[in-house]
């Protein structure tokens, strides 16, 4: 069996892993564009402010992949599937597969800002690449502005501020994180984040135009008409499922690329996709979307390898988890945070510099919302995806969740560690 | 793979195992110091929770498919293959406890990294085990999971 | 009452160097004794409660505690001492009876003190136990008056029941209710692995110790608690209680507070209910009515088990041992007034009974003279506290000896005597789950097994010196013992010569 992936980072990297457990002799080839090994795309921000060495954010050892017979092809832009002949075209050679899975992951939206196309101190924020050029040109004296109050525009901002003289956010909505925060907890994150990070925060704003000299940004002039000064300019508006080659070859896309939910099998019997560039079903509400968020697409990965070597594993059902820090304040949000609806209710639990929502549908929890109150917040993931009953719980949910929020038979089955999920 | 199992209907609530596991787990290796005066404290893997008339200490259940490993976005949760101890890289950790929040069995701690237990590095009975008054905590590979 | 006229008895000192606030003491302490200052961090101690029972010494990791004599002089005084002061300001706010727990501490001579043993020296020789056997075997029961045997060499003698023991020390009776039933299950446990004897006391049998009744010695008392044909029979043997000698002539009170559902049942009585041994049996006015109970009992169980007795040791022991042994009893268990208790007015523990070996060594003399000691064996009881101990008894003539204090020590007692408060943080002289589950039988066991061999080690080490091969050679073999700093009646008593002689 020839098995090709294309892309190389989690969801990637999962579908080869899970195929060679399957698959003891196949042969796996994973293509990816970047120069480098896989590595950790969340930790660019890390390494911008230069708490993570490049060695370090190696997903795995490079003896890991001989040891494992995977064949991993650097800086290799795969440019079209040949659905017909079963082979994928990348550089100028062609390369057959028995079974394929797109793992293309996200690319990133830029937004249309006058002026800004092609000027050497503009950036997006998504591989070490990107990274790279930015850590280049920043210094101490930068003034940077991060267009874009989301995960990235948010992380590389913190990033930034570790080595720039000053970082001012723009975001086009009323607060900062909209993905992952409520708007109670978003006000008194961005309250953090200014007296933490020193960071400038222009909310309900677009970077409406960009002056320049010559091919460099000198500033930027925000729709309120207001100008900041701006030596590098970071595009961080958001991240588009990266599903042109599967729309090129005719399978059936709709932002993302369309998967069976269980077995991440596209309309092509031989072509699957994992991953960021995907359309999931949430679990939780049953709606489509895109979960570019890591667990998901290891998940994801992780079954479309097994369906790829002809296991069975398949992912019961997909939701969002996410995890980040910011200047030590940890955030962790799962779920459906942003539920509107009578259907939903939910329950705040505010205390010193902690704050935690939970968020219910009838008697399932449903998502939650914790703000460096995370600690177990595990056993609230396992809560929303076993669908479990709370009001059945013995013990009480509202403080740190431990061993005794549940009944001695599932408490036993948890101490032992032998949970099925 | 032998690992802590904890028997409630033995265990005290005198979280011992917690001060023996920062013990194990500090620089200086010395009760005293690492529970006082050590910067950055360490931080216990091993967790006593209900009160005196229930209780329990858990830690990492070192799961056969371990869901903080495949949730880890830097590569820094493994499982070791030969021991089946899953480890936390510190240098390559950052921090983000994307393990911690999906872990069901609220076994990951938060240090500066995500901090977890290693059964002590596999150099025989973990401290949490040899330190339990009560023989709470036993060290064993007849844990019983369904596997 | 805001003013307190007894002072603190103990401080606890912490070395706030040493604390890491753990919080270990504070959740060990059922007197609670420590607690988080309002910082929930912070440990702070207040001493007023403080029993000196050392649990939160013993868990401390880092040695931070320290338990410390709390000393507050009152004028010199031989008569008035302090003791006496501060019980009487306890009676005059509680206008109650004085309850202790454990043996009396009072300084009332201790025989065994003054008692030296012998050693074999050029005439014959010393053995040595780890190369030649050494019995340290013993059978309890009647013995038959002399032995027949046909030609062939069979005995024709129909023997009465017996009990072999694989060590002289059995474990005197300690009810379910007095202890945890933890603390019953490792004496059992260890009794098993030993080869000897647990008495289950008063208290009735829990169902748990089923798996140990071949190994369990089971009391009729007054309180007829728990005694049914099953009951009988589920035994090794059966004893009779007729007194205690940590409280001779009263009788006993388990509070209803300590009635748990488990006590419940194995007393078979109401829960919560006041489990009360009144001090005589009632169907017990006279040497024939005794007799007819210890028939009965020999009915109810097939004549197939010995009868024991368990006497304190009062003034006429003697006596009334003889009057037992006529009565149909095969074993008679003297308990002296050293002896333990769950809970006893402190009034009577401390002044009531005769020391053991005194009863032990004129009830053996008594039971000689009259012809019938083979009818019996002698169990002697009332605090033994090491091998040495159990030697001078069996040289003063005892068969067997009962120890409890020194089982419950090697299980984490402290002697701190306050067993009646039922808070005992050992999880031993207490029934709430939260205490009773610290004490694990299964390491619990282990550790009595230890104490046990050792002392048989020891008990055969000194045989050995004496150039003694087996425990039947030293009972009784009173030549063996010397009096050191003994009057004359005192060694007339003991039937010993003084030391030089």
């Amino acid at each position: 069996m020839k098995y090709i992936v294309i892309g190389g980072s989690a969801a990637g990297l999962a579908c080869a892993e899970q195929i060679r457990r399957e698959d003891k002799t196949g042969e796996i080839t994973v293509f990816t564009k970047e120069s480098i090994m896989p590595y950790s795309r969340p930790s660019i921000s890390y390494y911008l402010k230069g708490t993570v060495k490049e060695s370090d954010m190696l997903l795995r050892r490079n003896s890991y992949y001989g040891a494992e017979d995977i064949k991993i092809i650097t800086a290799a832009q795969v440019k079209a599937i040949d659905r017909k002949n079963k082979c994928v075209k990348a550089g100028r050679k062609s390369y057959p597969y028995d079974k394929l899975c797109i793992c293309t992951g996200s690319k990133p939206f830029v937004p249309p800002v006058k002026n800004a196309a092609g000027k050497v101190n503009a950036f997006t924020f998504l591989d070490l690449e990107n990274a790279k050029q930015i850590k280049a040109k920043a210094g101490k004296n930068t003034r940077a502005v991060v267009i874009g109050a989301g995960l990235i525009g948010m992380k590389a901002a913190e990033g930034l501020s570790k080595i720039c003289k000053s970082v001012d956010v723009v975001e086009l909505a009323p607060r900062v994180l909209p993905s992952i925060l409520d708007e109670k907890s978003a006000k008194s994150v961005k309250k953090f984040l200014e007296t933490e990070g020193h960071i400038s925060f222009h909310l309900e704003q677009t970077v409406a135009e960009a002056k320049s000299k010559g091919d460099v940004i000198t500033s930027v002039v925000l729709s309120s008409g207001k100008e900041l000064p701006c030596d590098l300019l970071i595009l961080a508006v958001g991240v588009r499922p990266e599903s042109g080659l599967a729309e090129k070859a005719g399978l059936e896309v709709n932002r993302g690329i369309i998967i069976d939910p269980a077995t991440m099998r596209t309309s092509d019997e031989n072509i699957y996709a994992a991953g960021d560039c995907t359309v999931s079903v949430d679990m939780l509400d049953g709606s489509r979307k895109v979960i570019a968020l890591w667990p998901n697409a290891v998940n994801q990965g992780i079954a479309a390898g097994s369906q790829m070597a002809g296991g069975g594993k398949t992912v019961a059902g997909s939701y969002s988890v996410n995890a980040i820090d910011f200047y030590g304040l940890r955030i962790c949000t799962c779920g459906l945070i942003n539920a509107k609806g009578s259907r939903y209710t939910d329950k705040i639990i505010n205390s010193g510099g902690s704050y935690k929502r939970l968020i219910f549908e009838g008697n399932k929890l449903v998502g939650y919302v914790l703000i460096n109150s995370s600690e177990n917040a595990g056993i609230y993931t396992s809560l929303i995806e076993t669908g479990a009953d709370i009001s059945a719980l013995p013990g009480d949910i509202y403080g740190t969740p431990g061993p005794f929020v549940f009944a001695k038979a599932e408490r036993d089955i948890r101490m032992k560690g032998a949970l099925a999920l | 793979m032998k690992k802590v199992y904890a028997i409630e209907e033995l265990c005290l609530n005198c979280r011992l195992c917690e001060v023996y596991c920062k013990t194990a787990h500090s620089r200086s290796k010395d009760v005293v110091k690492a529970n006082k005066y050590e910067d950055p404290a360490p931080v216990s893997r091993v967790t006593v929770y209900g009160d005196n008339f229930l209780s329990a200490a858990l830690n990492c259940r070192h799961c056969d498919d371990p869901r903080c490993v495949k949730a880890c976005i830097t590569g820094a949760m493994t499982k070791d293959k030969k021991t089946g101890i899953v480890y936390v890289n510190e240098d390559k950790c950052i921090g983000c406890m994307t393990c911690l929040a999906v872990c069901p069995y609220g076994c990951i701690k938060t240090g500066k990294t995500a901090v977890k237990c290693d059964l002590c590095r596999n150099e025989g009975e973990p401290a949490c085990v040899k330190n339990c008054p009560n023989h709470a905590l036993v060290y064993t590979d007849k844990g019983g999971e369904s596997k | 009452m805001s003013v307190n006229y007894i002072p603190r008895r103990f401080t606890v000192v912490r070395d706030k160097e040493l604390c890491i606030n753990c919080g270990c003491c504070v959740r060990q302490c059922s007197n609670e004794c420590h607690f988080f200052g309002d910082d929930g961090k912070t440990v702070f101690s207040d001493s007023n409660s403080c029993v000196a029972c050392h649990r939160c010494v013993d868990l401390c990791p880092t040695g931070a505690l320290r338990i410390e004599k709390y000393v507050c002089d009152y004028r010199e005084n031989a008569n008035w001492t302090p003791q006496y002061q501060q019980e009487i300001c306890r009676q005059a706010e509680t206008g109650g009876v004085l309850l202790s727990g454990m043996g009396t501490p009072k300084p009332y001579p201790v025989y065994w003190d003054k008692i030296l043993l012998n050693a074999s020296q050029v005439t014959n020789p010393s053995i040595d136990p780890l190369r030649e056997p050494m019995e340290i075997r013993t059978v309890l029961g009647r013995k038959p008056e002399k032995l027949t045997v046909e030609k062939k060499g069979k005995s024709t003698v129909d023997m009465p029941p017996q009990v072999m023991l694989e060590t002289p020390i059995m474990f005197s009776a300690m009810s379910f209710g007095s202890i945890s039933l933890n603390a019953q299950k490792s004496l059992a446990m260890a009794a098993k692995e030993l080869g000897t004897l647990f008495n289950v006391g008063e208290g009735g049998l829990h169902p748990d110790l089923k798996p140990y009744t071949d190994r369990a010695i089971v009391q009729v008392a007054s309180g007829r608690f728990g005694v049914h044909s099953d009951y009988l029979n589920n035994s090794r043997f059966v004893e009779i209680k007729i007194g205690q000698g940590a409280k001779p002539g009263i009788g006993g009170h388990l509070p209803g507070e300590k009635v748990s559902v488990e006590v419940s049942n194995a007393r078979m009585i109401p829960e919560g209910s006041d489990a009360i041994s009144p001090a005589p049996h009632h169907d017990i006015y006279s040497i024939e009515d005794f007799r007819q109970l210890i028939w009965a009992i020999k009915q109810a169980t097939g004549n197939s088990k010995p009868v024991s007795v368990k006497i304190a040791a009062v003034h006429n022991a003697a006596a009334i041992v003889s009057g037992c042994a006529r009565a149909g009893a095969d074993i008679i268990a003297i308990d002296g007034f050293r002896g333990g208790t769950g809970a006893a007015p402190a009034r009577i523990r401390d002044n009531v009974g005769i020391p053991i070996e005194l009863a032990l060594a004129a009830a053996d003399q008594r039971l000689r003279d009259e012809g019938i000691r083979s009818r019996i064996s002698l169990v002697a009881a009332g605090s033994f506290r090491c091998s040495a101990d159990i030697v001078k008894a069996i040289a003063l003539g005892a068969d067997a000896c009962y120890c409890a204090s020194a089982p419950l020590i090697a299980m984490g007692c402290h002697m701190c005597q306050t067993c009646n408060t039922g808070k005992c943080n050992w999880g031993i002289a207490t029934q709430r789950p939260e205490l009773t589950k610290r004490l694990n039988p299964d390491i619990m066991y282990k550790r009595v097994v230890n104490l046990i061999n050792a002392w048989n080690h020891e008990i055969k080490e000194i045989m050995g010196g004496m150039g003694i091969n087996s425990v039947d050679s030293l009972r009784g073999n009173r030549l063996m013992l010397r009096g050191i700093g003994l009057s004359e009646k005192e060694l007339e008593i003991l039937g010993i010569k003084h030391a030089g002689e």
